[in-house]
């Protein structure tokens, strides 16, 4: 490996990628506009949820109930409408979430001590949506219950009375169960292989496109020397990348990165040292830069966005597509990003997931070097 | 045939395959040193495996012989390092600038670094590119861009130049520019290896070898090489030999 020969490669590479605006492009604008678009757009959280009553009580009582519904930060109660078949009206044209229908005898069923039936409809399309609104309604109705009871029993004479068990939940890691928190991990992931892999996809084959491949097989220039020379200003993209995400991530949205910064760097190298090796492979065994471009999108970019843990859980995946999950390696990378940024893990946790990257990036590296040397270099 | 030093390229019985077919069939021919060597054939004849195995790009599947004093099995790097290869796409980087051209040829041929500027500034001047240096090489007219081309594969001083196919595309004036220079490098010892589809270049030629389906089928001086051809016909020229020798069995 000759220094002169190597900067000579890498220089040359630099100019392709600042002279090429797809390629700037694809580096910085793609990477903003994911954590912006991601961070803001695509919260996976449900709050506020657009809420409509139907009255037909119209005591004190169920009016209490729709207040402290509404001061619930989940739920933010938009309209009182006269019926049932209004109500109907604004889940159909999707202007209400959650429809509840308070029946006329509400007060006197509870001063009777009688069950009374409320009717409440959600909008299930979006069934994971639907699911959490059902629990959120459930826990609220179970609650307003609850203290009816404690209520109702004080008011009898009994002495002062508390509910035997008090469940108090604490969550860790991520206190707030804010999704932002776990998409800026998944979104560095899905970033760095975008820069790493589909713009690497290009390098080779462009070369074979332009014809200036054959000459670079009759130059005293060697494989290896080529191979590193064409992948480090995609090298220093990619890291600069992962410093705006976190950067963005903190500024933006508050999300504080936990752990330990220069793990974190080492394991980002080594992910994106993977992602390199992958879209030089495709770009070694595709004949047109067009082809490349989508076998990247469909072998890296997609799978790193849907079988990484990173919007669907691998966990509640079929057993096929699970077992596709272990050749996907932001799988391995989300993995030991939630772990530094999420939990301060340290590599005593995350040597194993970094273990099968090292080794992923050896065997591509191996691959890459012999499909070179083959071809002349 | 054998090996004297005056030879710059020497091969014998040089022969390569791809899978069952012979693309190369064990060919043997010699190129002095200083010579202008044509080395002409139709498409799909074979040309480009042979030279490809002479740039040290593929390894012939037998057979074998000596470019610029290297083994062409064994020392493909070496050789790498004493010949120049310009193709006929030019293989210039669009985006980057006649400079930057240079400079990366620089590099990737080791030239010392104390030699860069006088080697570029040699270049620049004799493709007359001075004022286009930093302008978009894709922004140059083709005849610029072959003579750039050219400087690229001239800047570490090969011992060998190899050329396919080097004036395509380019207008006849453009052309002889380009046969003066390429005479005064070979009256500088530099040996000239060239492909070629235009048999008023193929004249310039001192000796010349035609290969057809792998074979040789003529060598010898451009006049030899008629008279082989066409015994019967005083007024025949280069081009009616080349129709004449490129006759395929099959026809």
């Amino acid at each position: 490996m000759k220094f002169i020969r190597l900067k000579a490669v890498t220089r040359k590479e630099f100019y392709h990628l600042i002279r090429d605006y797809r390629s700037l492009y694809l580096a910085f604008a793609i990477p903003l506009l994911l954590i912006i678009l991601f961070g803001y757009a695509l919260s996976l959280d449900v709050d506020n949820v657009e809420t409509v009553f139907v009255d037909y009580d119209k005591s004190e009582l169920s009016r209490d109930f729709i207040r402290k519904l509404d001061a619930s930060p989940y739920f933010r109660v938009s309209a009182l409408l006269p019926a049932s078949k209004d109500a109907v009206d604004f889940l159909d044209h999707d202007r209400a979430k959650l429809a509840i229908v308070i029946p006329p005898d509400f007060k006197k069923s509870i001063g009777a001590d009688r069950e009374i039936q409320l009717q409440i409809i959600i909008d299930g399309s979006d069934p994971s949506f639907g699911n959490i609104v059902r629990g959120y309604i459930s826990a609220f109705v179970e609650r307003y219950n609850q203290k009816m009871l404690i209520h109702f029993l004080n008011r009898q004479g009994q002495e002062r009375i508390h509910p035997p068990v008090d469940g108090r939940v604490r969550i860790w890691f991520n206190e707030d169960m804010e999704s932002r928190n776990f998409i800026i991990p998944g979104l560095i992931a899905v970033i760095i292989m975008i820069v790493g892999a589909i713009l690497t996809s290009l390098i080779i084959v462009r070369e074979y496109e332009n014809g200036t491949m054959e000459t670079i097989k009759s130059m005293p220039v060697q494989a290896g020397e080529f191979l590193l020379g064409k992948a480090i200003p995609y090298f220093f993209i990619g890291l600069t990348d992962l410093l705006i995400a976190v950067l963005l991530g903190q500024l933006l949205f508050g999300i504080v990165m936990k752990g330990n910064f220069g793990l974190l760097m080492v394991a980002a190298s080594l992910y994106l040292s993977v992602a390199l090796s992958l879209g030089i492979l495709i770009s070694n065994v595709t004949k047109s830069q067009m082809l490349a471009n989508q076998m990247a999108i469909l072998t890296t970019y997609l799978p790193s966005l849907l079988l990484s843990n990173f919007v669907f859980p691998i966990i509640n995946m079929p057993k096929f597509l699970q077992m596709i999950t272990l050749v996907v390696p932001a799988r391995y990378f989300i993995d030991i990003l939630s772990g530094i940024y999420l939990k301060n893990l340290g590599i005593a946790y995350l040597w194993p997931s970094m273990l099968v990257l090292l080794l992923m990036f050896i065997v591509l590296t191996f691959l890459n070097y012999k499909m070179l040397k083959k071809e002349g270099l | 045939m054998s090996h004297s030093n005056s030879d710059s390229i020497s091969v014998t019985h040089l022969e390569k395959k791809f899978g069952k077919f012979v693309a190369v069939n064990k060919i043997s021919f010699s190129v002095r040193k200083g010579e202008i060597f044509g080395f002409l054939g139709s498409n799909g004849s074979g040309k480009s495996t042979t030279i490809r195995m002479l740039c040290g790009i593929i390894t012939p599947t037998s057979g074998g012989g000596m470019v610029a004093g290297h083994d062409i099995v064994t020392e493909a790097e070496e050789i790498k390092k004493s010949i120049g290869y310009m193709s006929q796409k030019f293989s210039l980087y669009e985006e980057l600038t006649p400079f930057e051209n240079l400079r990366f040829y620089l590099g990737v041929y080791d030239v010392p670094q104390s030699k860069w500027s006088e080697r570029i500034d040699w270049v620049l001047n004799m493709a007359r590119l001075q004022d286009a240096r930093n302008r978009k090489t894709r922004d140059l007219p083709t005849g610029w861009r072959q003579r750039l081309a050219l400087g690229c594969s001239l800047l570490h001083k090969p011992d060998i130049l190899f050329l396919d196919e080097p004036t395509s595309g380019v207008d006849p004036v453009t052309r002889g520019h380009f046969w003066n220079f390429i005479k005064q490098l070979a009256h500088g010892g530099m040996t000239i290896f060239v492909t070629t589809h235009y048999m008023d270049e193929a004249r310039l030629c001192e000796r010349i070898v035609m290969i057809n389906e792998g074979c040789i089928v003529a060598s010898g001086t451009p006049e030899q090489i008629i008279a082989g051809a066409c015994p019967d016909k005083p007024d025949a020229d280069l081009n009616d030999a080349f129709i004449k020798l490129m006759k395929r069995n099959d026809y």
